[in-house]
């Protein structure tokens, strides 16, 4: 009997756990688990299994994922099995956390990270150049709906959705696309702006009118037409600035729209919109995009509107919580150079003070 | 008021203060000197000390105000005080050196429970409280613990007058510490040097009989970001606080070379 892979997953959310076993069939792969939340990491281990949930044509298919052990990330590294391949689903802002784990490995790493900057930057810092990055192209909620978590309490929901990982480990097989750096760059393109910046502007606009899911957000007309706006405007970053395929620009925008519509996947705001600040640093999806905006002569006017929205985003339980502090003590010019570490003579500082009050005066209109 | 709202009022008014020095950085009109040649004071110094007590009363009337240049500022409320110091370093700023602060604090009771420290040439903002943490501008902040052979500090002398027996005691204890680890620097900003501990860029800081409007913010960030920190008022009427703060790993190494107790 052929002997199964093994695989080692840091981070048993989303991605980890909802998304990864629809790659990787755990009839021929084994499952380890690390994780940081002790509740969990002790129910994978009481239950030693889990459903994760596909959403495949507006119907769920399930698969059932047997855990030979989930970790706890302070436990001894020598416990941990050999492995083929170490998965990371993290966080891009957790993943130096786990870098003492990975010091020393020559296994295969794959960074699900959703920043492209990640696969580089741990592999510099454990020493290790088998780090490539992968883009999981699917949207993954971090909860089910209470139907199926009546049924499993593990139970976790994913979208049917390609995953493109860097050929170097097209060894491990799996049911994905491996791609060279070219086809890796355009895939990432695309997915950090037609899928991650007006997803989180969704959330955002989510957030001020006070839904708790994502589809709800764009069930909402007003915040529907400035996710779509935004779509459009970052539609022509990738055509004007990055040159990429019309056709694929356009059939991937109209793909996304669509996945944010999904009713089934109950994708929380306040997973969407997690931490705020990372989102609106000087590359990341909401200032770096509204910057290649202008760099190509588009007013992003849509997407300024979301990034006031994140502005607002009060949620006392976020990583980042501070931004209420700020945004509520601050100057709108003072919080401009403050917090998103805007220049006072950068065009993008001058247009979201030049319209600062129109838009919350919209924000206000849209949230009533 | 509650804390939060607390917190925010420091913010505000922090920085409204430090865009007045900023602004005048350039075209500050008098100086005049205090109790030593390094203790002066500038018109701006002032005015951004009336910008403060302006905004934190009208975010809280009954709370009293303690501050460097207009003295105690008494209220309803005399157990909580805010702290202010409106410009920290002002040899600094008069010379035009890039590295001075506003400092505000609030003591509820016998604690230190809210701290704002702005450098405005950086537009960095360091703030903080009990229950909240610490934070320079977006992101939260924490002490980085290093051994003393790859750390530096940061250390405030005390004005002339205090003590002037065991005055050269301090130059001594510099030279100590500064030829046994990667250096002793005199920031001329104790405030400062607290944020810089308090964000990891410094291993640890010590102060003899400083003033405590210059510190008290500092202490409070450096102790809510990790550090180890001991303060004890020195002298009540001249507002004089002697304190050590360090990252764990030089708590010891520090405590044995300065002797500030």
């Amino acid at each position: 009997m052929k002997k199964n892979k093994t695989l080692l997953i840091y981070g048993a959310g989303a991605i980890g756990r909802g998304y990864i076993p629809w790659v990787f069939a755990p009839v021929e792969y084994d499952y380890y688990y690390v994780e940081t939340n002790d509740k969990l990491c002790d129910l994978m281990n009481k239950n030693k299994r889990f459903t994760t949930f596909k959403v495949v044509n507006n119907q769920y298919e399930s698969r059932e994922v047997p855990v030979k052990y989930c970790y706890h990330l302070n436990e001894e590294i020598a416990k941990i099995p050999e492995v083929d391949a170490i998965i990371t689903a993290v966080g891009p802002r957790n993943i130096l956390s786990i870098a003492d784990n990975l010091k020393g490995t020559t296994i295969p790493v794959i960074c699900c990270e959703n920043d492209s900057s990640v696969a580089e930057l741990l592999a510099s810092v454990i020493g290790n150049h088998n780090v490539v990055f992968a883009i999981p192209d699917v949207i993954t909620s971090n909860i089910a709906p209470p139907e199926l978590v009546a049924k499993d309490p593990l139970s976790i929901v994913t979208e049917d959705g390609i995953c493109y990982i860097d050929e170097k480990i097209a060894w491990l097989g799996g049911n994905c696309k491996y791609v060279n750096k070219d086809e890796l760059r355009k895939q990432w393109l695309a997915k950090l702006y037609l899928h991650n910046t007006p997803h989180c502007i969704a959330a955002y606009i989510g957030f001020i009118i006070s839904v708790s899911y994502l589809h709800e957000s764009m069930q909402n007309r007003k915040s529907a037409d400035i996710v779509t706006g935004a779509m459009y405007e970052m539609k022509g970053v990738l055509l004007n600035k990055f040159h990429l395929e019309k056709d694929f620009v356009d059939w991937y925008a109209k793909k996304e729209l669509h996945r944010f519509r999904n009713v089934m996947l109950f994708d929380p705001i306040t997973r969407v919109a997690r931490e705020p600040f990372r989102k609106l640093a000087p590359e990341e999806r909401l200032i770096g995009a509204a910057q290649l905006c202008l760099s190509c002569g588009i007013i992003p006017e849509n997407i300024i509107l979301g990034i006031m929205a994140t502005f607002y985003y009060k949620n006392s339980d976020d990583p980042d919580a501070n931004i209420k502090y700020l945004i509520e003590s601050l100057k709108p010019q003072d919080f401009l150079k403050i917090a998103v570490q805007l220049h006072t003579g950068e065009a993008l500082y001058q247009l979201l003070l030049h319209k600062w009050e129109s838009n919350l005066n919209r924000l206000k209109e849209i949230s009533q | 008021m509650n804390r939060e709202q607390a917190l925010e009022a420091a913010m505000s008014a922090g920085v409204a203060a430090g865009n007045l020095l900023l602004e005048y950085s350039d075209d500050f009109l008098r100086t005049s000197t205090k109790e030593s040649l390094r203790d002066i004071v500038t018109d701006v110094d002032k005015h951004a000390e009336r910008i403060i007590i302006e905004i934190l009363k009208s975010n809280d009337s009954n709370t009293s105000i303690l501050t460097e240049e207009s003295g105690r500022i008494s209220a309803s409320n005399e157990n909580n005080h805010w702290i202010v110091d409106a410009l920290d370093g002002t040899v600094n700023y008069v010379n035009h050196i890039p590295l001075y602060a506003v400092s505000i604090a609030l003591i509820e009771g016998n604690s230190l429970t809210v701290g704002v420290i702005y450098n405005p040439l950086a537009s960095d903002l360091y703030y903080g409280a009990k229950g909240i943490g610490a934070y320079k501008n977006h992101t939260r902040i924490k002490v980085k613990d290093r051994i003393p052979e790859e750390s530096i500090f940061g250390v405030a002398f005390s004005g002339a007058k205090y003590q002037p027996e065991t005055r050269s005691e301090e130059f001594l204890t510099l030279e100590r510490v500064n030829d046994s680890t990667r250096g002793c620097l005199r920031t001329g900003s104790a405030a400062m040097n607290l944020a810089y501990l308090a964000e990891g860029r410094l291993s640890g800081c010590w102060g003899k009989a400083n003033k405590t409007w210059d510190v008290a913010a500092g202490i409070l960030l450096a102790s809510l970001s990790g550090s180890i920190t001991e303060y004890k008022c020195v002298d009540r009427e001249r507002n004089l606080v002697s304190y050590i703060a360090t990252v764990p790993s030089v708590w010891t190494f520090i405590n044995e070379k300065v002797k500030l107790w």
